[in-house]
């Protein structure tokens, strides 16, 4: 009996690890495969009331490495020129009336709707996550995941990952306590070239605002190498020149 | 006669309920117009907006400007507002302007006037470098309601910090540089503001040449600026400005000024008007909090040692009312001439005194009303008691629209700052359209 014991607890201390990581190898990998580190993108971010009312922005994206990430919104036209840069943990709103970059959390939304920065500033989970748990299922597995420090949006995210594109297909995003905040679900694999092959909508819905819904679409996605100095205040104003 | 019947119910059920018959998935379409890129943009608003004017005819200011009309308990303007903004580039060149077109209806009439606002070109030989020549704002300073450390800037409303501000004319660059370590990154910028003729002549004293510099660092997720002015137009002036977020939804702030040699014009009860030179000190310290319920509050103190104390002030409104005492009873009104140009000066500027609290808390979608953000402000000053309260309400539902309710009441006892001014209150209601 002891000895059974002990043969589970070896299986355990051998296995566990290695499926830890497995389960980060398989994380990297879906980061991968959804984007390259460095990139140039455009998105429409797309709020849906439950009155069908809409409110559209679209977003000129860049990132570099692993934690720079900024971006402009060119629609609409009382957005037009409004950016946020992420460096890290350091997050910063400007906005062209007020001339000045001023410290935001990644827990606002600069657009409304369901999406919030953390959401539109996404950096690879792998930077921000741990994988705690891994599930093996006939066609997906379930990655479940930890934020690594408590200024990641939020603290835990079960992830489904397609086997065979390596990609996810539903995060479910939740607090400590395993309360649901939001879903994101990942469709419309796309081909944008350059072997960027990935879902190019991405939709939220969330108890916490029962009816509404959010929706992004990705278009012009490209492989990009940027000088650091793009992601840095005093460029956040010259962002556009980017385009 | 069966099918025709059931045909037309049919016909008739889907005019009248609101019931789709398709159940396909809505399709969102993201069209490569919009994202195409010109060469040249062209953009801005129109603004309307009405104000009610609740006057408050003891007061010492409301003497000073009314003393010689009647315009009752209130009195309405209209102002309209047209801010253009046009940029044009090719390859490492952009022209940037932007104008500002007013048109206001007062108790005095019709008046317009125009500003160009900014209006520069910028050079970038490489991501590291930005060069600037002509009319621009640096807007240096973390604070949210008062920036002691804008030493090349025109001085901000408190009672509305987010506006556009007129620049100067001057050439500046961005040098940055970017690394891996604690120091993340770091810039410098320099500036050179001529004061000759009429550029600039509000800047200070003329035939002047003015130097000056910041430098940024952003070091261990801290934002740190140094600054100096250099003397000339005005006397020299240090300063630095700090941001952190201690916690992701908490943030702190400060501004620190040093100005050398700053003359300060007084006036006294007897109107004999006393020129004091000294160094002193401007700071400013804040912070803004996030809270679960998507409420932000922004709390800031701000000590301004260029400003009058509680006495100079009283002995200022005394001399207002002697003035208009020496009006009524001898149709003289030299005293009050004098006083108006000490207001213009110094007594009448937003922050005069000398110690100020600033609390505004906004609370976004409260009951789940989307794009509608409420919002209260106060404005204390700390010296004499007397404040300001702006609550307002802001709704954004429709694209490109802004509309802002905003109401302003001021209290203070006799001979404080806001219980001496012209008005008691003011209503206005703010339409801006994007373009």
């Amino acid at each position: 009996m002891m000895l059974k014991g002990l043969v589970v607890i070896l299986a355990l201390t051998l296995t566990t690890p290695a499926l830890a990581l497995e389960g980060a190898e398989l994380l990297r990998e879906v980061d991968r495969n959804l984007s390259p580190e460095s990139y140039e993108l455009y998105r429409k971010l797309i709020n849906i009331e439950p009155d069908g009312r809409k409110k559209e922005f679209v977003l000129f994206t860049v990132k570099k490495g692993r934690d720079r990430i900024a971006g402009v919104f060119i629609a609409p036209a009382s957005e037009k020129g409004r950016s946020t840069l992420r460096l890290g943990d350091n997050m910063w709103l400007y906005i062209p009336n007020v001339g000045k970059p001023i410290r935001i959390t990644n827990l606002q939304s600069v657009v409304g709707g369901v999406f919030n920065n953390s959401d539109i500033m996404q950096l690879d989970y792998h930077v921000e996550y741990d994988v705690s748990h891994l599930e093996d299922q006939e066609k997906e597995h379930i990655l479940h995941l930890k934020a690594k420090t408590k200024t990641v949006a939020y603290d835990r995210l079960k992830m489904w990952v397609d086997k065979e594109k390596v990609q996810p297909t539903k995060i479910e995003c939740l607090t400590e306590a395993a309360m649901l905040i939001k879903t994101i679900y990942f469709k419309d694999i796309r081909d944008f070239g350059g072997g960027i092959v990935r879902p190019a909508t991405v939709e939220t819905d969330s108890p916490l605002y029962k009816g509404y819904k959010s929706v992004m679409l990705f278009a012009n996605f490209k492989k990009r190498e940027l000088a650091d100095e793009v992601f840095t205040l005093t460029f956040m104003s010259n962002l556009e020149s980017l385009r | 006669m069966k099918m025709t019947r059931t045909a037309v119910l049919l016909l008739a059920a889907s005019i009248l309920l609101p019931i789709p018959f398709s159940c396909a998935e809505e399709q969102y379409t993201f069209e490569l117009d919009e994202i195409e890129k010109k060469p040249y943009h062209v953009g801005g608003y129109l603004e309307l907006r009405p104000t009610l004017l609740g006057l408050d005819r003891d007061a010492a200011v409301y003497k000073l400007r009314f003393y010689d009309r009647d315009e009752g308990k209130t009195t309405e303007q209209i102002t309209s507002i047209l801010q253009l903004d046009g940029s044009l580039e090719k390859g490492i060149a952009r022209l940037f302007a932007r104008a500002n077109f007013a048109l206001d209806h007062t108790y005095l009439g019709w008046d317009s006037h125009e500003s160009l606002f900014e209006g520069y070109l910028s050079l970038k030989p490489g991501r590291s470098w930005d060069l600037r020549f002509g009319k621009q704002t640096m807007k240096w300073g973390k604070g949210y309601a008062w920036n002691p450390v804008a030493f090349v800037d025109r001085l901000k409303n408190p009672d509305e910090p987010d506006l556009n501000l007129e620049g100067f004319f001057m050439a500046s660059a961005d040098f940055v540089r970017s690394f891996d370590g604690s120091l993340k990154t770091f810039s410098f910028t320099p500036v050179l503001l001529p004061a000759y003729g009429d550029m600039n002549d509000d800047f200070g004293e003329a035939e002047k040449c003015n130097v000056a510099a910041k430098l940024y660092f952003l070091f261990f997720d801290t934002d740190i600026d140094l600054m100096f002015l250099g003397r000339g137009s005005r006397s020299a002036r240090y300063g630095f400005d700090f941001s952190k977020n201690l916690l992701t939804n908490f943030e702190i702030h400060g501004d620190f000024a040093w100005i050398t040699d700053f003359t300060k014009t007084s006036v006294q009860e007897t109107g004999r008007t006393l020129k004091t030179e000294s160094d002193v000190a401007a700071f400013l310290i804040g912070m803004r909090y996030l809270s679960r319920q998507e409420t932000t509050y922004i709390l800031e103190y701000y000590h301004n040692g260029r400003g009058f104390t509680e006495k100079e002030t009283e002995d200022f409104y005394s001399f207002i009312e002697r003035g208009h005492d020496a009006y009524l009873s001898q149709r003289s009104d030299a005293i009050l001439q004098r006083a108006r140009t000490l207001s213009e000066s110094g007594y009448g500027r937003a922050d005069s005194m000398r110690n100020y609290l600033y609390l505004r808390i906004s609370q976004k979608e409260p009951f789940d009303i989307l794009y509608f953000t409420p919002a209260i402000t106060w404005i204390f000053n700390a010296d004499d008691r007397s404040f300001s309260v702006a609550p307002e309400l802001v709704y954004t539902g429709i694209t490109n629209l802004e509309l802002r309710l905003k109401g302003v009441a001021l209290a203070g006892e006799t001979f404080t700052e806001y219980g001496e001014k012209q008005n008691d209150y003011r209503v206005e209601l703010r339409a801006r359209c994007h373009f």
